[in-house]
């Protein structure tokens, strides 16, 4: 009884409805603030890709456009670009125009520029065009600045394979 | 219901310190080929070829999956090819699953498609599941 009168007045006297709402307000407040920043971020990272912290990952990550990766993944990562974090940890080859490191990679870098912030971690060789390494980082590997160009291997491979097919043609 | 076996897949009780977990995104121009593991929420909009494991997982409209998943709370909206193993199951208007549910709860809203059959599971199904059954033909 008492519930369906006071659902009748609310609606209608304006001080009845103030005085009540003040209580639901707090408790409905916590659980919007939890959701808040779910839808927020889906419209801001519907192109990027964010592996957080809590999240694992054993495969290979393939995208068009850019990730952030603050967790765990053992495979190889290809992307536009790849930022990854303090704590991430990767366990592979990164493939991408820009990466920045400052978590820890075990494997390879193959990148146009590089950035090797003060808190990264590299074990294994960086292939670059462009590369930075600040103060502090760890690098453990080879630096080339081989990106994009011809391997020498493969182009040798290449020409005498053009040449062997006109060869036999001409005693034939 | 903290003497939860440790293995178990689902973790059916929110921890109070999931309710801080980030939440993890897979970007629409993005692949991933392998299994997925997180106690936190992820957000699929792109392609999974693999099994996902987590406390919440969204298939976004767009988003589509080929392989199994594992969850507390599923809610799909995109493609899944493969099973769903879920306390609670959402399945949006724009969803087109093929594939068996596992559910204590699910709701599906008119125009999903939906191709499989929908077992029911009590939550401790869930609670002490450790590896995932073979699908019987």
């Amino acid at each position: 009884m008492t519930m369906f009168t006071r659902s009748d007045k609310e609606p209608v006297p304006k001080p009845v409805a103030t005085s009540p709402s003040p209580a639901p307000v707090p408790a409905q407040a916590p659980v919007e603030a939890r959701r808040a920043p779910a839808p927020a971020m889906p419209g801001q990272a519907s192109s990027v890709s964010v592996i957080s912290k809590a999240l694992k990952i054993t495969g290979q990550l393939e995208s068009t456009e850019d990730i952030q990766i603050e967790g765990e993944v053992e495979g190889d990562v290809r992307a536009a670009s790849v930022k990854v974090g303090t704590n991430a940890r990767i366990k592979g080859t990164v493939y991408g125009d820009e990466v920045e490191l400052s978590g820890k990679v075990d494997g390879k870098i193959e990148a146009r520029k590089v950035v090797l912030t003060s808190t990264a971690h590299m074990s294994g060789d960086v292939i670059h065009q462009d590369l930075r390494i600040d103060s502090g980082a760890h690098v453990d590997g080879h630096c080339r600045p081989e990106f994009g160009k011809p391997d020498g291997r493969a182009h040798a491979i290449q020409k005498p394979a053009t040449g062997a097919t006109a060869t036999p043609l001409k005693p034939n | 219901m903290s003497a939860l076996p440790n293995r178990a897949l689902i973790r059916t009780q929110p921890r109070r310190s999931d309710a801080g977990l980030s939440t993890s995104h897979l970007g629409r121009g993005l692949t991933v080929t392998g299994n997925l593991e997180t106690e936190g929420e992820l957000r699929v909009h792109g392609k999974v070829l693999g099994q996902i494991r987590a406390n919440r997982l969204v298939i976004e409209k767009g988003g589509a999956v080929e392989g199994d998943m594992v969850a507390r709370d599923a809610h799909i909206g995109g493609r899944l090819n493969g099973r769903v193993f879920a306390v609670n199951v959402t399945i949006d208007a724009s969803a087109d699953v093929r594939g068996r549910i596992f559910h204590t709860t699910v709701s599906v809203a008119s125009g999903a498609r939906i191709d499989g059959r929908m077992p029911w599971r009590p939550v401790n199904y869930f609670e002490t599941l450790e590896t995932l059954p073979e699908t019987q033909p």
